[in-house]
């Protein structure tokens, strides 16, 4: 109970008329800092549903949900916003870049709204896109986006890198390459990233590898030797 | 069946997008029922006032004559093939003075049968001469109540007499006429000049010979509506008819009025011609009865003489007789005399004779009564004396039974005495002889008492039976008396009697003698009488004669007198007879005024009015539903859009094109469709009711409503939306059919980002926070999208402007013309045939009055103008030549309307109004083509004058004379007074239009208020214009920001992610909405400021020229709305963010 991150028992119940559904249904899990954990597992596992009680968009049933020695589960919506705003960085399947502002604008705009954030062209560069800083995300590739994307998101400095299947929209080799951004990151800055895939391909890299099926841990797997991503193929 | 799954899918469609739907429905509803609402209006207007003219059978035509209209001009009129009714009437204007001493000009009507029906409003229609309903309107302003007695007056020289049987009406009712349509009542040459009211009475009550007018309903003319095309054509056609009957009819009753007249101076003739004859006759006549009255005094003298003559004999005669009468008179006086002697002896010695009868009667009652008297006395006497004996005896018997006790003891006594005496005893004895004598004393004193009684009784009944007789004696010597005295008294009597004889034969004799004389005196009086009336006779056949004699003198000199006058009054006829023939030779042609119902007052103002809102009617709605049309072809257009994966996912899974297309098709069809039945029907009833019932100020009386569903201009809104929304579906739809299902499925190619022009400048740009920068990117980025909504914003911004815009425009018109353009008062038109003198003494009138502060005579006249030499279509407009040119400015302003320049009217040219300027296509410099009286002459344009109300052509009289070579004739005054008092100025105007050659007296604050109230009803009509804007301005917003949101919940759904607040995400898109409606207000301002000059012109009617301007406040205010719906849209629409679901984020592009 003294991670990092700590999910204990979470909770999350639809009512859909006279049924009830659990996307979480009870899920503990313990992530340290500057861990890079894989929660991994089918679709409609609850993996989403972990990702976004984690990342304050959504609330829990029941639970608890730790951050850096905080309770976030009695957030009310604003308090959720401040903590997304200073705490989070995500990072999403289809970039959700602002289409009208350039790669640096598009960072620069999470940059306004934080507290303590790092150089915009710094981070670019940090992610490879020094060339591209004054291009739109419409002239850039799938890969350059999430780049930019990511960089947006570390921009902030945030705690916690959230990343719901960064790799999805790419290509094999692209996605290869965010994914050592990524460990690159957690490594290199210590950031604690967690990313959820459904690819369990990816499991050898993350130091903490969390499986879930049917909305519960089905298990979790420290991983003392994580290996570099270009090693691993699928 | 086969495709539930699809309808199902339809109907969750509308459902889960019911904002959408609505939207549509309602921007389609808005439109539809502005355009349909409006537009229908103005038919609507129309109807309203044909059913309000059928239900009261206003008439079409009304003919006037110069010289009246007679029962042949009726029945001709009647003949006419189209006509319906035709209908004689009598009207006159007269003056009615109020309470507060204010004069109004009332028009006196007689009520028709079948035509223009009074609506009673209160009270009843009069039933009988002397009763009239008066104009409601006219109670109103003169504070008459019904029942009411009101006098009327002339209003000229005439005598109201010979019009009006009575000039005393009383009002029994209050009532409307739809002749009257509005507030005024026309024009009258009498009074202020202005007709004030109507009064309606029966025919009957005028005493005129002939009708005034005629009032005529055309067959067929009810089932057309008025204020149209096919009215107007049907009874143009009939007054070109009766137009041709009319010089028939004219020339009939000018040959009647001819013929009368001549056969009246025939008659005048064939008159003198006797008066001629006559005179002839009466100066013989003279001559004779000279001769006759020489003859006649001749006669008289010698009658005198004979007369004088047995009239003296007569006298003697008579005076002799009245002598010997006078003799007898007197002896029968003395006659008289004695008699009266005798009647006072005789009546003296009856006196006597009376008196001693009533001596001699009292003494016989006393006498009576003595005797009476005394009997009672004896009788009383008698029962004394019985009495006295009675008591007596008693007494004796008394005493002796008293004494018999005592005698016997006496005797005892004795006895005793004795035997005492006798035994001895003497002392004894002489004790007993005591007692004995004692004893026998008493006996002896009681009997001697007793004697003593008896005597005193029997002396006392011998005493009163000695004074009765005594009595007795004096009575029978009384009687005795008595007879004696009447024996006298006959004696007396008969001497009376005898005297009485006598004097009756005295009196006898002296009556006798007096008849007689009387017999003679009336004898002497009928002498006398006869002599008098002899006397008379004679005095009097004398005096006639000479009366007559001097009347025959009087006669003469009369005769010879009337003779002269007669001269002289058949020198008179003469005269009289050659003026008539001069003036039966000067008998006008009558003339026949044929009109229709443009010329009843203000009558074709409601028909303006009409065109007016038609006018409207044409732009205004039609930018409406442009924009509305718009608004949900975006709509329509962004759904297909959005619906993107759907669509291909429903093209992949198979489907056909139209199957997929139908979807929206339906959708768009379900929303418009309904959309335009509702907005159609509410629009075609609300609106057009809200505006007739706007048009109700000025028409108060109108009192119908005509509103029927017209389904032409709903399907015409209808079929226009639909046609737009389904045009804008099919495109889109095709668009995205016509790609693969795989391209569907993926994401749209994501729009490039462009940098934009302002990035450029550097020095802005740099310093533009980021959300600026994205924000006016964004506002470039979606081209169309900017355009629709800075359309949509800016119509309907410009849709208000034009409402305010309107309002500034049309209600500064009187105000501008009245109160800065043309600065006289008031003007006098004069009559055509006006004299020197009379228009001597009007000026002379006017320079009287105090209140004038200066005058110019003018010439207004009709005048037609052209581009070009000899064109076929002429603009008319009026010529107005001022001649008080040095102080014209006081009169008239000559300015550029945008300017204030100020021109100056010179001897070189012309200055047109602008208006007429623009329709002749003429510039400043430009020459035009004036025709006046025929003909034509080019001159040239110095400047062209602001102006709003008819159209002018101004030129100095110089000019004038230079251009048709003579001096202007001046037919018209116009004056300003010292300091206005609208008062004063109506009393001045009275005063003037006393004046004979004055037709008419035009005040310009009243065409200024009557212009207002006209334009009054526009105000509601505005204000539906702006709230309308206001509501399809919001929904335009409501409807933009939802696309817009819709259309990024995504980025905005990101923006939350990242942690932006409510507030600034909310920020983030206001920040556009703001801007955009910035962008929509500064568009909205060109477009409104357009739009409004194009509409104003079409506003227009042809008389009158509307202010071009749209005031500050008027865009303030739109501009301020705008807003005002934006931040209110803004507000809602904050909700709708902070719903936004964050999840969206991670999904997939669609």
């Amino acid at each position: 109970m003294n991670s990092f991150v700590t999910l204990s028992d979470v909770k999350k119940i639809y009512q859909m008329g006279e049924v009830k559904i659990a996307a979480a249904d009870g899920i503990s899990f313990g992530i340290e800092k500057g861990e890079f954990a894989v929660v991994v597992g089918p679709s409609g596992a609850g993996k989403t549903t972990v990702l976004n009680i984690l990342g304050g968009m959504d609330t829990a049933t029941s639970g608890e949900v730790w951050v850096d020695g905080i309770e976030i589960t009695g957030y009310s919506n604003r308090q959720l916003t401040a903590y997304r705003r200073d705490d989070i960085g995500f990072v999403f399947q289809f970039y959700n870049l602002i289409p009208n502002l350039t790669a640096k604008e598009n960072v620069e705009l999470a940059l306004q709204i934080c507290k303590d954030p790092l150089d915009a062209k710094k981070v670019l560069e940090e992610v490879g896109l020094g060339e591209r800083l004054d291009n739109f995300p419409a002239q850039l590739s799938g890969g350059e986006q999430q780049r930019v994307s990511i960089a947006r998101a570390l921009a902030k400095n945030p705690k916690l890198l959230l990343c719901d299947e960064p790799t999805g929209a790419l290509d094999y080799n692209t996605g290869k390459s965010i994914l050592k951004l990524l460990q690159d990151t957690c490594r290199k800055k210590g950031m604690t990233v967690v990313l959820i895939t459904h690819n369990s391909a990816i499991a050898p890299m993350a130091d903490k590898v969390i499986k879930v099926k049917n909305g519960k841990v089905a298990s979790l797997v420290t991983n003392d030797n994580p290996v570099p991503v270009e090693t691993i193929e699928w | 069946m086969k495709k539930r799954a699809v309808r199902k899918d339809f109907y969750m469609e509308i459902k889960k997008s019911m904002g959408r739907f609505l939207s549509i429905f309602f921007i389609v509803a808005l439109g539809v029922a502005f355009f349909s609402g409006i537009r229908v209006s103005e038919p609507d207007m129309r109807l309203t006032a044909d059913a309000y003219f059928d239900n009261y059978h206003l008439m079409d035509i009304k003919v006037q004559g110069t010289l009246g209209i007679t029962e042949d001009d009726v029945t001709a009129l009647k003949r006419m093939e189209q006509v319906a009714y035709a209908e004689p009437g009598y009207s006159v204007d007269v003056l009615l003075t109020d309470a507060d001493e204010s004069q109004h000009v009332v028009h006196v009507e007689s009520i028709l049968r079948d035509m223009n029906e009074i609506i009673v409003q209160e009270g009843r229609r009069p039933e009988k001469e002397g009763e009239c309903i008066v104009d409601v309107d006219l109670l109103e302003s003169t504070g008459y109540k019904i029942g009411d007695v009101i006098t009327l007056e002339s209003g000229n020289e005439e005598e109201l007499q010979d019009t009006l049987k009575t000039t005393q009406f009383q009002i029994v009712g209050a009532g409307s006429s739809p002749v009257y349509v509005s507030l005024g009542r026309g024009t009258s040459l009498i009074g202020t000049g202005e007709v004030s009211g109507f009064a309606a009475i029966l025919p009957d009550n005028f005493a005129l010979d002939v009708y005034t007018e005629a009032y005529v309903q055309i067959e067929g003319a009810k089932d057309k509506v008025a204020f149209t095309q096919g009215y107007t054509s049907l009874i143009d056609e009939m007054v070109r008819q009766i137009e041709e009957i009319k010089d028939f009819r004219c020339k009939k009753r000018y040959d009647d009025i001819k013929e009368e007249a001549e056969s009246k101076l025939d008659d005048a003739k064939a008159d003198l011609a006797d008066g001629r004859k006559k005179i002839e006759d009466a100066r013989k006549e003279l001559i004779d009865g000279k001769d006759e009255i020489e003859k006649a005094k001749q006669e008289l003298e010698d009658g005198k003489r004979e007369s004088e003559e047995a009239l003296n004999a007569a006298l003697l005669e008579i005076k002799d007789g009245e002598r010997k009468i006078r003799d007898a008179k007197n002896q029968v006086a003395s006659g008289w005399e004695q008699l009266e002697i005798g009647k006072q002896t005789l009546a003296k010695n009856e006196t006597q004779l009376e008196a001693g009868e009533a001596q001699y009667k009292e003494g016989v009652t006393q006498l009576e009564a003595g005797r009476e008297e005394l009997r009672q006395k004896e009788e009383e006497y008698l029962a004394q004396a019985e009495a006295a004996k009675i008591a007596l005896e008693e007494g004796k018997q008394e005493l002796e039974a008293g004494l018999a006790p005592i005698k016997e003891k006496l005797e005892v006594l004795a006895l005793e005495i004795e035997q005492l005496k006798a035994e001895g005893k003497l002392e004894e004895a002489a004790m007993q002889q005591a007692v004995y004598d004692g004893m026998a004393e008493q006996v002896g004193a009681a009997e001697a008492a007793y004697e003593a009684e008896r005597q005193k009784v029997e002396q006392g009944l011998l005493e009163g039976a000695s004074q009765i007789e005594a009595a007795k004696e004096a009575l029978e010597e009384h009687a005795e008396q008595l007879e004696k005295v009447r024996q006298q008294l006959e004696a007396g009597k008969e001497e009376i009697a005898k005297g009485k004889d006598e004097l009756q034969t005295n009196k006898n004799d002296l009556m006798a003698a007096e008849d007689e004389i009387r017999k003679n005196e009336s004898k002497l009086a009928k002498g006398r009488m006869d002599y008098e009336a002899g006397k008379k006779e004679a005095e009097a056949k004398l005096a006639d004669g000479e009366q007559k004699i001097k009347e025959g003198e009087e006669e003469l000199e009369d005769g010879e007198r009337e003779l002269k006058k007669g001269e002289e009054e058949l020198k008179e006829g003469e005269q009289k007879v050659a003026d008539a023939e001069a003036e039966i030779a000067k008998i006008e042609m009558p003339k026949w005024y044929v009109q229709d119902r443009d010329s009843l007052p203000e009558h074709s103002s409601f028909g303006e009015n009409a065109d007016r809102m038609k006018a409207i009617g044409q732009v205004f709605p039609v930018l409406f539903f442009l924009v509305a049309a718009l608004i949900s072809l975006t709509t329509m257009t962004r759904m297909v859009e959005e619906q993107r994966t759907h669509i291909g996912t429903m093209k992949a899974l198979g489907y056909g094109k139209w199957t997929i297309a139908g979807k929206y098709l339906k959708y768009a069809f379900l929303a418009t469709v309904g959309g335009s039945i509702l907005g159609g029907l509410i629009g075609e009833k609300v609106i057009s009711y809200i505006i007739i019932i706007a048009y109700r100020i000025i028409y108060p009386h109108m009192n119908t409503m005509e509103i029927p569903y017209q389904a032409g201009y709903i399907l015409q809104a209808g079929l226009a939306a639909l046609a737009c929304t389904m045009f804008a579906t099919v495109l889109a739809c095709y668009k995205e059919l016509a790609a693969q299902p795989a391209v569907l499925m993926r994401p749209p190619a994501p729009k490039q980002g462009k940098r934009i022009f302002m990035e450029r400048i550097l020095f802005i740009w740099n310093h533009l926070s980021f959300i600026w920068k994205s924000t006016i990117r964004n506002l470039f980025r979606y081209k169309k999208r900017f355009f629709m909504t800075v359309f949509g914003i800016g119509g309907c911004m410009a849709l208000m402007i034009v409402g305010f815009g309107l309002k500034d425009s049309i209600f500064d018109v009187g105000q501008l013309q009245y109160k800065e353009i043309q600065l006289y008062d008031a003007t006098i038109y004069l009559r055509d045939d006006i004299s020197a003198k009379e228009e001597e003494a009007m000026f002379a009138a006017i320079h009287r009055e105090q209140g004038i502060k200066e005058y110019s005579r003018g010439l207004v006249k009709s005048i037609e103008g052209s581009e070009k030499k000899g064109a076929k279509d002429k603009e008319e407009f009026y010529l107005y030549v001022y001649e008080n040119m040095e102080q014209l400015e006081d009169f008239q302003v000559f300015r550029n309307r945008v300017s204030h320049e100020l021109y100056e009217l010179t001897d070189d040219g012309v200055i047109l109004t602008e208006k007429m300027a623009k329709n002749l296509n003429a510039k400043k410099g430009d020459r035009i083509w004036l025709t006046l009286d025929g003909s034509e002459t080019e001159v040239t344009v110095t400047d062209i004058c602001e102006n709003y109300m008819s159209h002018y052509v101004y030129m100095t009289p110089k000019f004038y004379e230079t251009l048709y070579g003579e001096k202007p004739e001046y037919n018209s005054v116009a004056f300003k007074m010292k300091e206005y008092d609208e008062g004063e100025l109506y009393e001045l105007g009275k005063t003037l239009l006393k004046e004979k050659g004055v037709l008419n007296v035009s005040y310009t604050s009243s065409v200024k208020d009557k212009l207002d109230d006209m334009l009054k009803s526009l105000n509601l009509v505005i204000v539906v214009l702006i709230v309308s804007a206001g509501m399809l301005a919001f929904v335009v917003l409501y409807n933009l920001n939802n696309i817009n949101i819709n259309e990024r919940r995504r980025e905005l759904a990101t923006l939350k992610v990242l942690g932006f607040y409510d507030g600034e995400v909310g920020a983030y898109v206001y920040r556009e909405n703001i801007l955009l409606t910035l962008i929509g207000g500064l568009a909205g301002i060109v477009m409104g400021k357009l739009l409004h000059g194009f509409i104003i012109v079409t506003v227009e009617v042809e008389q009158v020229m509307f202010g071009r301007n749209v005031d500050l406040s008027s865009f303030l205010y739109s501009f301020a709305f705008t807003i005002g719906f934006t931040c209110f849209v803004n507000w809602i629409m904050y909700f709708k963010l902070k719903r936004i679901n964050m999840v969206e984020s991670l999904k997939s592009v669609e």
